[in-house]
């Protein structure tokens, strides 16, 4: 896929429109200018989200109805799709090609990773931060996954919920267990689904993972599902059965959910140690690298093309000697986009790439 | 100090215990109401009066009626050995539109959801258990109970809390088979709906 224009028009700051490269793109400005904003743009036309809030109502220009970001994607040599995102207040409209599309058919069409600072919970924050790596990256070559993510969820707040009546009514341990076997079946088959996708999926990361591509230290992963230890998780739907069973009076003590892959996590090493508590800054940043880097060669694996990779404030989170070697094993591969407010950035790697300066939001081809 | 006088404050509120209706579609139904010709709202109240006057539970199996037992249940014409269970009425109508279920039926008024409080005892469900011995169903024994409530993980639950109940008594409890919905093309249908009717095939 590639992104051939793309315009916006009263969403934040920004007018005009970028006639993109199909290789590296550079945006170049002073902060503030809208550089980001234009990756956000990006990133809601292939994600229908905003990587900055939820409420896409902040994103639309002051005093104005209606928002838009709209941009070209050539999906091969003859077809190209009009895609573009309309939003209203809170609501969305998605179109491809004019005509109106539900969200599921509308995700298909363009898929975009982002590095960012946000990203960076990926490899120091909490595990669901890398649940979510996970969930996202299957999502991306399986959307059907995405029902059996909110079905997981659903079932998992409803458990909660009976959980807590049951320790305000004083419930015995005989009846709980009555009332949440229902849950815990659909738990058992649900749990289990992902279990197995995630761990698939992480095997599929670990053959193409580039475990040294910035340095000595090799970058290991390694699925940690919560039940490690407690059986055969060879047998995962047996195994989970089993604990669910054995564990309801700490369920009714909590009052939570305390047995599934919501508890899981995803082991992030280098060189044998724990990069969350031993790595330095550098070093989560280049394996957060390493992991989107493994994301995009397992999506073009699947679909025989590569998403957008969008790179934000690239010159903040990296040194150049990462940044050099990163777009080096893009180059060829993906249509890469970032942002950066160095001049010295874009004297050291503009060759073969296109740059635009943003200004007060409107991008400018800069001639060289 | 009410924003209205006090019987439009009073309508708006009502309105509001309406599913679905938040503060400012409350607003634009209580206005309606107010501009409407007098003969109209009477005519609305005379509607619901009627509907609450008239039309109650069935005893037998929760249908809403207005003669008790519903028809359903002392037509000669259905069968009598099949009981199918659904989450709320509507849900018999759309079963009845496709006219080939001749059995009775039995509505729950809910699904499971301890989110919204409702655990086995909010549903209408002690007087299924009556309805399977011969001597409550003129004399035929009940052999299949078919679960059809929606495929939510709420109806889901409800399906398999009923099984647990049924299964012990030795009945035969089936569930419908979601999927494909008949006379779309294999291409228009979306992943989701795809995957299960892949998981619910069958031997031809
Ligand atoms: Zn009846």
């Amino acid at each position: 896929m590639l992104l051939e224009r793309l315009e916006a028009l009263n969403f934040r700051n920004l007018s005009g429109k970028i006639e993109c490269s199909g290789h590296l793109n550079i945006l170049f400005g002073e902060n503030g200018q809208g550089k980001t904003n234009w990756l956000e743009a990006m990133h809601l036309l292939s994600t229908t989200k905003s990587f900055k809030t939820s409420r896409l109502k902040e994103t639309i220009c002051f005093g104005e109805e209606l928002g838009i970001v709209r941009g070209s994607v050539k999906k091969s040599a003859e077809i190209t799709h009009e895609l573009q995102v309309a939003l209203q207040g809170n609501s969305k409209i998605l179109s491809v090609n004019g005509k109106k599309e539900t969200v599921q058919r509308y995700l298909g069409e363009l898929h975009a990773v982002v590095f960012n600072s946000d990203e960076l919970e990926i490899v120091r924050g909490n595990p669901d931060a890398r649940r979510k790596f996970l969930d996202n990256g299957i999502v991306a070559i399986y959307p059907a996954f995405v029902q059996t993510l909110s079905d997981y969820n659903r079932v998992i707040k409803q458990k909660n919920s009976l959980l807590q009546s049951a320790l305000d009514h004083d419930y015995s341990l005989e009846k709980t267990a009555d009332l949440l076997a229902p849950w815990n079946e659909q738990l058992v088959s649900l749990a289990s689904r992902i279990h197995k996708a995630r761990v698939r999926f992480v095997e599929r990361l670990n053959t193409v993972l580039e475990k040294k591509l910035f340095g000595r230290e090799e970058i290991s992963i390694r699925y940690a599902s919560s039940l490690e230890g407690r059986g055969d998780l060879g047998d995962y739907a047996a195994l989970i059965e089993e604990r669910l069973k054995f564990r309801v009076q700490a369920e009714l003590v909590s009052g939570h959910a305390l047995i599934g892959t919501h508890r899981d996590d995803l082991e992030v090493t280098f060189d044998g140690l724990d990069l969350r508590k031993f790595g330095s800054s550098g070093q989560q940043r280049s394996a957060l690298l390493i992991l989107l880097i493994a994301n995009v060669s397992v999506y073009f694996e699947q679909n025989g093309e590569y998403p957008l990779f969008l790179l934000d404030d690239v010159d903040a989170e990296l040194d150049y000697r990462r940044i050099g070697q990163l777009l080096e094993f893009l180059n060829g591969k993906t249509q890469t986009f970032v942002t950066t407010s160095k001049d010295s950035f874009v004297e050291r790697f503009s060759a073969g790439s296109l740059v635009f300066s943003i200004v007060g939001g409107h991008p400018e081809l800069h001639r060289t | 100090m009410l924003d209205y006088s006090e019987p439009v404050a009073k309508l708006i509120d009502e309105f509001k215990r309406l599913p679905g209706i938040g503060h400012k579609n409350a607003q634009r139904l209580a206005f309606f109401i107010l501009r409407r010709p007098k003969e109209d709202v009477e005519r609305f109240v005379e509607a619901l009066h009627e509907v609450k006057e008239r039309i109650v539970f069935c005893n037998v199996c929760n249908n809403l009626t207005d003669v008790n037992p519903c028809l359903y249940c002392t037509s000669p014409a259905r069968a009598r050995d099949v009981i199918c269970i659904v989450e709320e009425p509507y849900n018999l109508v759309a079963i009845e539109k496709t006219r080939s279920f001749k059995g009775l039926y039995h509505i729950l008024h809910g699904a499971l959801s301890p989110i919204r409080g409702v655990g086995p005892d909010e549903l209408m469900l002690a007087n299924l258990f009556p309805r399977l011995s011969p001597e409550n169903n003129e004399g035929v024994e009940v052999a299949e109970v078919i679960v059809a409530t929606n495929p939510t993980t709420e109806g889901e639950a409800t399906a398999n809390y009923i099984a647990r109940l049924l299964k012990p008594l030795g009945i035969r409890v089936t569930r419908i088979a979601m999927g494909m919905p008949v006379g779309s093309d294999l291409e228009f249908v979306d992943e989701v709906t795809m995957d299960k009717a892949l998981t619910n095939r069958h031997e031809i």
